[in-house]
């Protein structure tokens, strides 16, 4: 177990392409740190070049205070399960396990001793003489996250691990992977750019965009208290919802004005947003936050475009100025489409976005 | 007839069709083997018998009475099933050497002597002699190259040996490096190293007859696994090289990671999942050595390869197909045997599927 410290990372490739920015983060000892972010923004560079596999242009790794950054991989005492698995396909499952344990030199009894345990932890203990196409994708997977923890080491790194497994098995891995985190307690860098994942099994979420860290925070953090337009876009199915809006003081408060609305606000946002009278800016609330109510009490009614039952709730969108508005309803009473939705807006879950920038305000 | 019937009958047309293809296919490319091998354990006499044995015999039988000259000795003709007289001498040594080297079934002049004195009591007397299947394979070796034949066969093998290694080296290594790495001009190159394999052997003869003897290298096996090298080297760069491609990096970076420097990672990660193709490679390299004949004659003197011994004794067997035909299949059985060998390494599969 170890902490990890990024200071200021930095990856070019050839002249143009900066893939990773000047990174700058923490990883604490036994924490499970999710890096999330769309294809492209640097996730699996920075993991590899936390693994040694890819040389750092600039900044400096520090595992547990040693500087690891000109190290070769073998020496960094750390472990990592490949997006395609990567497992030798000469070999049997219990060769790719022991594969590491041989290396260090570890006695035959210790070898199979471990072997063994973390064949037991990840389920693949009757497959231990199998070679790795005579596995199911889901299995291979087992066996990599087992080769990858049989070494103890100080950090795991783990590349999208899941993205190859159909969607049950992939949430069902998911929850396994946790659950042995759960009991090694290992420090633990994990990619992917599925938020509901990194959501669901994250200690701390860092969300990455070009090469840049946009937000690092817990789950809960980056999905209600957003840093930017962009977490507030990418986390959460569906997503937040954006309105652009204008600060309008009258009778005695500030509103938020646009063609469709006029929405009071509560004195504690109007608080926030004092002074900034006649500013435009972006509004966002997510699709739970805005409920069903009377046509009375309703900021802002509309037809309903769609609504999509979900089961255990609803999903119905209308159309605001050629942008769709989703909201998540409870699943009765249904509505149907054409029908005039009245919607009311969370004042504790306004969030306010500078229109230039995109941050929050 | 309904329409399942129909349907199955069909189906069986079909089959029939397809296995009466292949078994002509098979029996062509059989046949002619078949004709070598079988050519090969014929005496003379047989070989050059209209209509050709499809088998040789295992035994002549001999009848001897006497002649106008001398003895008459005839040999029974399985096809014809009858006498046929083939020699009326008074030359014993003639007619024992007769026997060895043209029927294949030898006698002594003392053994014939013997038989002679029979004639005394009966005329004509009947006897049977074991052929000597194997007679043509021993003069092949005595013959050929007047004893050269097995210095020159352990000759080539050493070639091929040293043709393997040179080429899966160095071809190994360029292939690699073209696999793995990205450089200016890389497909410039690897289509470049093919180059020398458009010129014919003998094209290039003189230049490198010239080239061997700067180097000391005339006349010596270790020249000419160097020439043949040159060939095959190209051939396995680019057989190398997609097999590397093949191999997803992340396998070496996994053993990298995992705790193997670079050399163990080529040694137990990248080498067991090529060795299928570097398999496939020794058996071109050994096949193109094995079997080149053209530049082994230019480029030696009083150190022939076995492909120039049996070339030489074809050339010299006229009047002799079955001797000829005992070197070719002499000359192929190593190859055949190599290919063998080395097919389980081409096969070579991990629970069912190859890399
Ligand atoms: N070897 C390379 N040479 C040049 N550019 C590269 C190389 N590897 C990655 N890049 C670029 O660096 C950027 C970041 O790539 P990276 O693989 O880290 O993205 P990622 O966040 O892992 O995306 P994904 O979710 O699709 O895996 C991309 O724009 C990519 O095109
Ligand atoms: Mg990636």
């Amino acid at each position: 177990m170890a902490t990890l410290q990024l200071k200021n990372l930095t990856k070019r490739f050839g002249k143009k392409v900066v893939a990773v920015k000047g990174i700058n983060l923490e990883v604490h000892d036994g924490e499970y740190l999710v890096l999330l972010g769309p294809s492209g923004c640097g996730k699996t560079t920075t993991l590899r070049m936390i693994a040694g596999l890819e040389e750092a242009t600039d900044g400096e790794i520090i595992l547990d205070g040693v500087d690891i950054t000109d190290l070769p991989p073998r020496k960094r005492d750390i472990s990592m399960v490949f997006q395609s698995y990567a497992v030798w396909p000469h070999m049997t499952v219990y060769e790719n396990i022991a594969f590491a344990l041989k290396l260090k030199k570890l006695s035959r009894s210790e070898i199979d001793r471990t072997v063994r345990e973390v064949a037991g932890m990840t389920k693949i203990g009757d497959y231990l003489d199998r070679y790795p196409t005579q596995l199911s994708g889901g299995q291979r997977q087992r066996v990599a996250v087992a080769r990858a923890i049989a070494v103890k080491p100080k950090l795991f790194l783990m590349d999208e691990p899941l993205s190859n497994l159909d969607a049950k098995l992939r949430v069902a891995t998911r929850t396994e992977l946790k659950a042995i985190h759960n009991k090694t307690h290992a420090t633990t860098v994990f990619v992917t750019h599925d938020q509901s994942e990194a959501m669901s099994i994250a200690d701390r979420i860092v969300i990455m965009k070009d090469g840049e860290i946009m937000q690092i925070g817990t789950p809960e953090e980056v999905y209600n208290e957003s840093a930017s337009i962009f977490v507030a876009d990418f986390i959460g199915t569906p997503p937040t919802n954006f309105i652009d809006v204008q600060v309008v003081a009258a009778g005695g408060t500030l509103h938020l004005v646009n063609p469709h609305l006029k929405l009071p606000l509560s004195p504690e946002n109007a608080a926030r947003l004092k002074g900034q009278e006649q500013r435009n800016l972006i509004l966002g609330i997510r699709p739970e936050n805005l409920t069903l109510t009377g046509e009375t009490e309703a900021n802002l009614s509309a037809p309903c475009l769609v609504a999509e039952p979900q089961g255990s709730h609803q999903v119905v969108s209308i159309e605001l100025d050629d942008k769709l508005l989703k909201i998540i309803a409870p699943a009765r009473p249904a509505v149907h489409s054409g029908e005039m939705v009245h919607l009311k807006f969370k004042q504790e879950s306004l969030r306010f976005f500078d229109p230039q920038t995109g941050q929050r305000i | 007839m309904n329409k399942k019937t129909r349907r199955n009958i069909h189906r069986a047309a079909k089959r029939t069709t397809f296995y009466i293809f292949v078994t002509g296919v098979v029996i062509a490319m059989l046949l002619p083997i078949y004709f070598v091998v079988s050519l090969s354990f014929l005496s003379t006499r047989e070989a050059y018998r209209y209509p050709l044995p499809l088998l040789p015999e295992l035994k002549i039988h001999y009848k001897m009475t006497h002649g106008e000259r001398g003895y008459l000795l005839s040999v029974y003709d399985q096809i014809d099933k009858e006498y046929q007289t083939v020699m009326d001498t008074q030359d014993l040594d003639k007619m024992s050497v007769y026997m060895k080297s043209q029927l294949g079934a030898p006698m002594s002049v003392s053994e014939i002597q013997q038989q002679i004195a029979r004639l005394d009591t009966e005329d004509p007397i009947y006897f049977t002699r074991r052929k000597n299947l194997l007679y043509n394979y021993q003069t092949f070796f005595q013959v050929a190259g007047t004893g050269q034949a097995v210095p020159a066969l352990i000759r080539s093998l050493e070639i091929c040996a040293m043709t393997i290694v040179i080429s899966l080296f160095i071809g190994g290594m360029a292939g690699y490096a073209f696999a793995r790495y990205y450089f200016k001009g890389r497909n410039a190159l690897k289509f470049s190293v093919l180059f020398v394999r458009m010129f014919p052997g003998v094209a290039i003869a003189m230049p490198m007859v010239i080239i061997l003897v700067n180097m000391g290298f005339y006349d010596q096996p270790i020249g000419l696994s160097l020439v043949y090298s040159v060939g095959s080297i190209a051939l396995t760069i680019w057989i190398t090289a997609s097999i590397f491609m093949g191999i997803p990096i992340s396998l070496e970076e996994a053993a990298q990671v995992f705790g193997a420097t670079k050399i163990q990672t080529f040694i137990r990660i990248t080498l067991p999942l090529a060795l299928p193709g570097l398999a496939a490679c020794a058996m071109y390299a050994f096949l193109g050595a094995w079997n080149e004949t053209v530049a082994a004659i230019i480029l030696t003197q009083f150190n022939p390869t076995f492909s120039v011994v049996v070339y030489q004794t074809v050339l010299g067997a006229v009047g002799q197909v079955n001797l000829a035909a005992a070197g070719g299949i002499v000359m192929a059985l190593p190859a055949v045997l190599f290919t063998f060998f080395i097919r389980r390494y081409i096969h070579q599969m991990w629970g069912g599927v190859t890399v």
